[in-house]
């Protein structure tokens, strides 16, 4: 290694981890805190706590927050593979397509992207409220699966223009049928866009708020964002049971990003073409 | 009746046509290769008897059926790629029994076609391994087994050997031809090299510029050279290729000139070759065995520029000056000289370059033949 590099790669490392502490930091705060008491939190708010005590676990899980998880898992599952089935096919006939017009159903998805969910929450309530799916995990599930596919179309795409034609075509003089390639050589053979689109559309719709907040107004159908919500006050917030139902609803994604993490940056390696 | 047929196939694309009007039929159990340059067609060719590509026009039959426009798993065919296309996350077995999979064949005859193609192939010991875990030879092996599970009507291949290094290409070369005579199967086979070609084939189709140029056995080929194309592009090293005029007729005797200051070549051609005219331009095509110190014609003096001894025989290349070959990219301008055994020559020295006159081929200046060499070449007499 020259000098030169040499420098270079301790000033990337070095500002790599100057970023992780400053994304690790709230995480931090948020475990601790969540083992501590109302007023340790007030006094005392970046310093382990004395003792470590469960009870906001046992405060925030007596709330409902098995529920919120149950709906949470529910809604980001159907919601994560609606996306990923709907947009892969897509993204193959996009990608293997050879007529014109199919550049510009592409930039139409893509331009789909672009639009911000607050400019067309009003209608997309009304929409909602007039199928009746109102109050139900559906109502979150689908506007989500709608607005994960153009993203996750592009990360399809992108992947299934590199994919060897050949052995779509040794499949077809195998007897495959253009669905039966799809389904049995093609997206066998995705895992990394399967898995980075996964990842991104699971922390998306685990995270997402502000729909959830406008069409779930019952309780037992709520998310964990908007459920936690409900843990504070107008004028109070009972904050270590805030943050140990946060610490909870945070469990899931480390999961499955450490699960996947492998095609996850694979992937991302390859995309923008 | 002939197993495959290909009549007047045309493949156009949006700018370019890729095929114009290509047709040749082929009997049961023979091996056919198709050679050209890339881009001549040869693999569009392939692949449209696959039904990979749907052809403008024209008609394909496979043992009495029109498949024109049927499905390619409907056709009777198995493809060969020259990347292997096997399925990575598929073992060897389920590579080679995925048609009779897809078929819905039962397991036991999976069982039993997959393990009879290992066996021809001697790729047992390989069956439950992924493909990754094999090397390039192992793959194209698999890749073949796949097709022999099959039992196609007509084996495809598309370059299979071009991926290996020239040691296991030799080889496998052998082994296609075991294969072939073992199976006994119809077999169409492109590839861009002229010695896979020479080697392998019942019958060679040389392409190029998407027509055929010609079809024969390799040897007819090489005697017998429709078209200068043909003549340049089988056989290695290649014809020496020479620009001459017609510069006397008398009877069927043509006279050449070859440039100043070098003696003229007459050549007696035989009844039913189609005479030139005088003052034609033509080109002389000469093999470069049959170029050497002996021979009745004196052709020029030339200085040895490269010598590649090869043991067995040696590959002389010489600057002749005033001759000028034609064939000033392929071989620098430099005539090629094969000596059947190890030379002293070095590069600098003088030679005579001298030929028999029977040696010479004569094209017209659009490629056609007018004159054939007599295959008995004087060199080796």
């Amino acid at each position: 290694m020259t000098p030169r590099s040499r420098t270079v790669a301790i000033g990337l490392h070095a500002i790599v981890s100057l970023w992780t502490l400053f994304v690790l930091l709230p995480v931090f705060v948020m475990v601790i805190s969540a083992f501590k008491s109302q007023a340790e939190l007030f006094t005392r708010p970046l310093s382990l706590p004395k003792q470590f005590s469960f009870a906001a676990f046992e405060r925030a899980w007596g709330i409902g927050i098995s529920g919120f998880l149950v709906n949470s898992l529910l809604v980001t599952a159907l919601s994560v593979l609606i996306i990923l089935l709907a947009s892969s096919l897509a993204a193959y006939v996009l990608a293997r397509s050879e007529r014109p017009v199919m550049r510009w159903v592409y930039v139409a998805i893509v331009a789909g992207f672009a639009v911000p969910l607050q400019s067309v929450m009003v209608p997309l309530y009304q929409l909602v409220s007039s199928a009746g799916l109102l109050n139900s995990r559906l109502a979150i599930a689908l506007p989500y699966a709608a607005y994960g596919i153009p993203f996750t179309t592009m990360l399809f795409y992108t992947f299934f223009l590199e994919f060897p034609r050949e052995l779509e075509e040794a499949a077809r003089l195998d007897g495959c049928g253009r669905i039966e390639v799809f389904f049995r050589i093609v997206l066998p053979l995705s895992g990394p866009a399967i898995a980075s689109g996964a990842i991104f559309q699971a922390v998306f719709n685990w995270n997402e708020f502000i729909l959830a907040l406008l069409m779930l107004t019952r309780a037992e159908v709520r998310t964990l964002p908007v459920g936690i919500y409900g843990l504070t006050g107008q004028y109070s917030a009972d904050w270590p049971a805030l943050m140990a139902g946060l610490a909870i609803a945070t469990v899931p994604l480390i999961i499955i990003f450490l699960l996947a993490q492998r095609h996850f940056v694979r992937s991302l390696a390859g995309l923008g073409k | 009746m002939f197993h495959l047929e290909v009549r007047d196939v045309v493949k156009r694309y949006a700018r370019f046509t890729a095929l114009s009007g290509v047709s040749f039929a082929a009997e049961r159990g023979e091996f056919v290769v198709m050679v050209g340059p890339s881009g001549c067609g040869k693999s569009t060719l392939l692949r449209s008897i696959a039904g990979l590509e749907q052809i403008s026009s024209g008609s394909v039959s496979i043992a009495g059926h029109d498949i024109t426009a049927a499905e390619p798993s409907d056709r009777g065919v198995a493809m060969v790629f020259q990347n292997y296309a096997l399925y990575p996350h598929m073992t060897v077995a389920q590579n080679m029994g995925f048609a009779l999979k897809v078929a819905r064949r039962p397991k036991s005859e999976i069982n039993a076609a997959v393990m009879r193609a290992a066996e021809i192939l001697r790729i047992t010991d390989h069956l439950a391994k992924y493909p990754k875990a094999l090397s390039g030879g192992q793959k194209q092996r698999v890749a073949i087994g796949r097709a022999i599970t099959r039992a196609p009507e007509v084996f495809l291949f598309d370059e299979p050997l071009s991926n290996l290094d020239a040691a296991l290409r030799s080889q496998m070369r052998i082994e296609l031809s075991r294969l072939h005579r073992q199976l006994g199967a119809t077999m169409l086979y492109v590839t861009h090299d002229q010695t896979e070609a020479m080697t392998m084939a019942d019958r060679i189709i040389v392409m190029n510029g998407g027509t055929i140029e010609q079809i024969g056995s390799p040897l007819d080929l090489y005697n017998k050279p429709a078209t200068r194309f043909v003549a340049g592009f089988i056989g290695s090293p290649r014809m020496n290729f020479v620009a001459a005029h017609v510069l006397r007729l008398a009877g069927r005797s043509v006279g050449f000139s070859l440039g100043a200051g070098l003696a003229p070549l007459d050549l007696e051609f035989a009844p039913g070759e189609t005479l030139p005219f005088l003052g034609d331009a033509v080109v002389l095509g000469i093999r470069p065995e049959a170029l050497g110190d002996s021979g009745e014609i004196h052709l020029a003096d030339a200085d040895v520029a490269v010598v590649e001894a090869l043991g067995r025989e040696t590959l002389v290349y010489s600057d002749a000056h005033a001759l000028r070959t034609t064939d000033s990219e392929s071989l620098d301008g430099y005539f090629a000289q094969l000596v059947p055994s190890q030379s002293d020559k070095r590069p600098g020295q003088r030679v005579s370059l001298r030929a028999d006159r029977s040696a010479f081929v004569v094209f017209a200046a659009d490629g056609a033949t007018l004159h054939d060499a007599s295959p008995a070449l004087a060199h080796h007499k």
